[in-house]
């Protein structure tokens, strides 16, 4: 008798694929970039003052990297998962506050400080990379380092 | 007592990130990253030049006088071949007016004299290189321009000015950057007129290629 694949599980698969790579480009291109730049651009939001953003501009490309990464891979998926949500979830009340201020926020931040997205266009692609995360966590475990590890 | 699948997944997590970290710092050391454009006013040749050189400089060292003067025969030799962008690279340690110098540049720049008055600060960077007080060349380089010297005095105090140095700065930081000059020739690092000058030697098989 073969096993046949749920069409489900292969786009659960690259739903996975699709949020943790772009949070693996976000964060290495903002990585490789120096933080002073990622700095002024949270600053831009009016949440933090210079100190704080700088610190967050440190820290967040390489949270980003890990968080992708992990979950790209399919490693503790349910988790590494749920925290991508969190995060992208953290980004649009950022991004929605900064839009109801009307904040002249005139780059994002997501993708370095030399991408011009609008702040409309970043909530947007935000909530498909949310919605993505749905059926990444449903049905895109089957082919994880998660199961791997799991039947040895 | 955690399980083994728990502990794979934890040391597959481990080498996941420690491969990653390395990755991005070798990749920062080998000027893989992107690199912010200078402004107009501080590059020099066409965007589409098969020579693409980023200086990190400082105007107050005398290393940076000297590749300055080579880079300008390059620029007559190989003309529409190369294009050469400037990043400042105060080293304020050592040159206590070198961010001001790099300010005031960025501000004759504005009223379009960056270069003229880039090559008056080298010329002169014995004098106000180390001066006790505000160095007062700052003014007359300008004023033999025939700059607004008061238009520079408010360009040069703007946030938007200092951020742009710091910028620089802070590129070069992340791109391992700790001495002046030092240049970056598609990509490949060279510190120092002598390195320079040895990567220009591969200038003409680069130009060859391309054509």
């Amino acid at each position: 008798m073969s096993e046949k694949t749920d069409p489900k599980e292969i786009f659960g698969l690259l739903a996975r694929l699709a949020v943790g790579g772009v949070f693996i480009y976000s964060g290495v291109i903002k990585a490789l970039s120096p933080a002073e730049e990622f700095a002024y651009a949270i600053e831009t939001y009016k949440v933090l003052g210079a100190g704080p953003s700088l610190w967050a501009a440190y820290a967040v490309p390489w949270v980003e990297l890990y968080a992708g990464l992990l979950l790209a891979a399919g490693v503790f998926t349910r988790w590494s998962g749920l925290f991508t949500a969190a995060m992208l979830v953290f980004f649009e009340v950022l991004l929605a506050q900064a839009w109801s201020r009307g904040l002249p926020v005139t780059s994002c931040g997501c993708f370095g400080a030399g991408s011009s997205n609008s702040l409309a266009y970043e909530f947007f692609q935000n909530l498909v990379f949310l919605a993505l995360l749905w059926p990444a966590l449903r049905r895109g475990r089957s082919f994880s380092a998660d199961a791997v590890v799991g039947k040895e | 007592m955690i399980s083994k699948r728990t502990a794979r997944l934890t040391a597959l997590s481990a080498t996941l990130i420690f491969v990653s970290t390395t990755a991005v710092l070798l990749a920062r050391q080998l000027n893989l990253g992107p690199t912010r454009p200078a402004p107009d006013f501080r590059t020099f040749g066409p965007a589409a030049a098969a020579v693409q050189i980023y200086e990190y400089t400082d105007f107050a060292c005398p290393a940076c006088r000297h590749a300055a003067l080579a880079l300008e025969d390059m620029l007559k030799i190989y003309g529409p071949a190369i294009r050469l962008s400037f990043k400042h690279y105060p080293l304020n340690i050592i040159h206590p007016w070198s961010m001001a110098a790099a300010a005031y540049a960025d501000c004759a720049g504005e009223q379009g004299k960056f270069r003229d008055y880039a090559a008056m600060l080298f010329e002169s960077q014995g004098k106000w290189g180390q001066a006790k007080e505000k160095p007062a060349e700052f003014e007359t380089f300008a004023k033999k321009l025939g700059l607004d010297w008061e238009k520079m005095q408010a360009c040069s105090a703007a946030p938007a000015t200092l951020k742009a140095v710091k910028f620089d700065m802070a590129e070069g930081n992340v791109k391992g950057v700790n001495a002046t000059p030092t240049f970056f020739i598609n990509g490949k690092r060279a510190v120092g007129g002598g390195q320079l000058l040895e990567q220009a030697r591969k200038f003409d098989a680069l130009l060859r290629k391309a054509r």
